[in-house]
């Protein structure tokens, strides 16, 4: 910035300065607004009166110190143009200008979150949920905004059911019509290509409850298994057909197909 | 603190999966299984039980509601806790940024107004008690 006043440089005297200093900013005809017509609140006082048109060193001595407007430096009041002074805030107030990630040691979060992509759906953040989690609420009403908006209605406890309330929970038998079947649909998941063990896996599920898709997959596998051997079988005697001075091809070939199974 | 979260997650896998196997015995559903049926309610009243009684170690945690709505909405909600240090981190900047623009402009008017009113800024760096006008 520059102030483009170029004939008070320099060896001005304090006459002279505060003539200009007047001339910049004092030199109005008529006082500013008061600051509470610009929204500065009641708090501050009123604008220093004009100069005389003489001007002059000192020509308008600041008003006492009592009048010093609340927040303004108390020091500072009564020291000619800069009674307004306000004091300047702490150095070792906490800032914008500190990296406060760094300052509330969240590097390591920033890292894990911002460095990697992190997956969009809800299903990566809780793989082992069953259902199709990653619908929105809205859609079966399950919304946890709604659990907040109406909070269902609770008793003091919860208490075990008893024998006679049980009898409500008596069941017909035979399997649940499809679309009441929510808990089996899974949402389709990549196929990783390693494998590993799901803690589910080694829970006990009850014996009498096999599902009926789990059934047709095992008869499709056993119905396919004796097909898959009769084609080998056929394979491997062309093969040997195809070269008799190599018997040992044709044996290693089953070893590997048999090692693959 | 990490205590109290791990068991809460404890029973609540502990109460999910009481409530998939629940899921499966009703999904086809034979008379031999009523006692099974019975023993699983009991062990969902028990796991609820087990969930109320984390709520008083918990009372001080606070959740943004903002939090509620990414799961609610299907998505992930790291994606909320991604969202808000990057957030935070541009507007660390941004008002770095104007605290730096507004030093460098303190400075260059004082340095300005010092040629031009060399005693009025001596009386003002008194006052604020800097002997030499910042560069």
């Amino acid at each position: 910035m520059k102030v483009n006043n170029a004939r008070y440089r320099g060896s001005a005297g304090a006459e002279g300065t505060m003539e200009n200093f007047t001339a910049l900013f004092g030199a109005q005809a008529d006082p500013p607004p008061p600051p509470t017509a610009l929204g500065f609140g009641p708090g501050k006082p009123p604008p220093p009166p004009p100069p005389p048109p003489g001007g002059g060193p000192g020509t308008a001595p600041p008003p006492p110190a009592a009048t010093a407007p609340p927040g303004a430096d108390k020091s500072a009041a009564g020291c000619g143009p800069f009674y307004l002074m306000r004091e300047l805030p702490g150095n070792t107030e906490l800032t914008g200008s500190t990296n406060l990630i760094t300052h509330y040691n969240l590097e390591h979060a920033y890292n894990k979150f911002c460095g990697k992509k992190v997956k969009e759906k809800l299903s990566n953040f809780l793989p082992d949920l069953p259902g199709m989690i990653d619908l929105p609420g809205s859609h079966d009403n399950s919304s946890l905004r709604s659990l907040i908006e109406k909070p269902p209605i609770l008793g003091g406890s919860f208490n075990p059911i008893t024998g006679t309330m049980l009898a409500g929970f008596r069941l017909h038998t035979g399997p649940l019509p499809e679309q009441c079947r929510l808990m089996h649909i899974q949402p389709p998941k990549k196929k990783n290509k390693h494998k590993h063990k799901q803690s589910r896996t080694q829970d006990p599920v009850p014996p009498e409850t096999p599902s009926d898709s789990d059934h047709k997959k095992k008869k499709k596998k056993k119905e396919e298994d004796p097909e898959r051997k009769r084609k080998k079988k056929e394979k491997k005697k062309k093969k040997n057909r195809h070269s008799p001075d190599h018997p040992g091809v044709g044996s290693s070939q089953a070893s590997s197909s048999s090692s693959l199974r | 603190m990490a205590e109290k979260f791990d068991h809460l997650e404890e029973h609540l896998e502990k109460f999910v999966e009481n409530i998939r196997q629940l899921g499966i015995i009703v999904s086809d559903f034979q008379p031999s299984s009523q006692a099974g049926l019975n023993q699983k309610l009991n062990f969902i009243v028990t796991g609820l039980q087990d969930i109320d009684k984390c709520r008083q170690q918990l009372h001080d945690i606070m959740v943004p509601l903002e939090v509620f709505e990414y799961i609610d909405q299907g998505r992930n909600p790291q994606l909320y806790t991604k969202e808000c240090l990057e957030r935070a981190l541009a507007k660390n900047e941004q008002v770095k940024g104007k605290i730096d623009t507004m030093k460098k402009f303190k400075s260059l008017l004082i340095q300005e107004l010092s040629k031009v009113f060399p005693e009025d800024m001596a009386k003002y760096r008194s006052i604020r008690g800097e002997d030499h006008p910042p560069s």
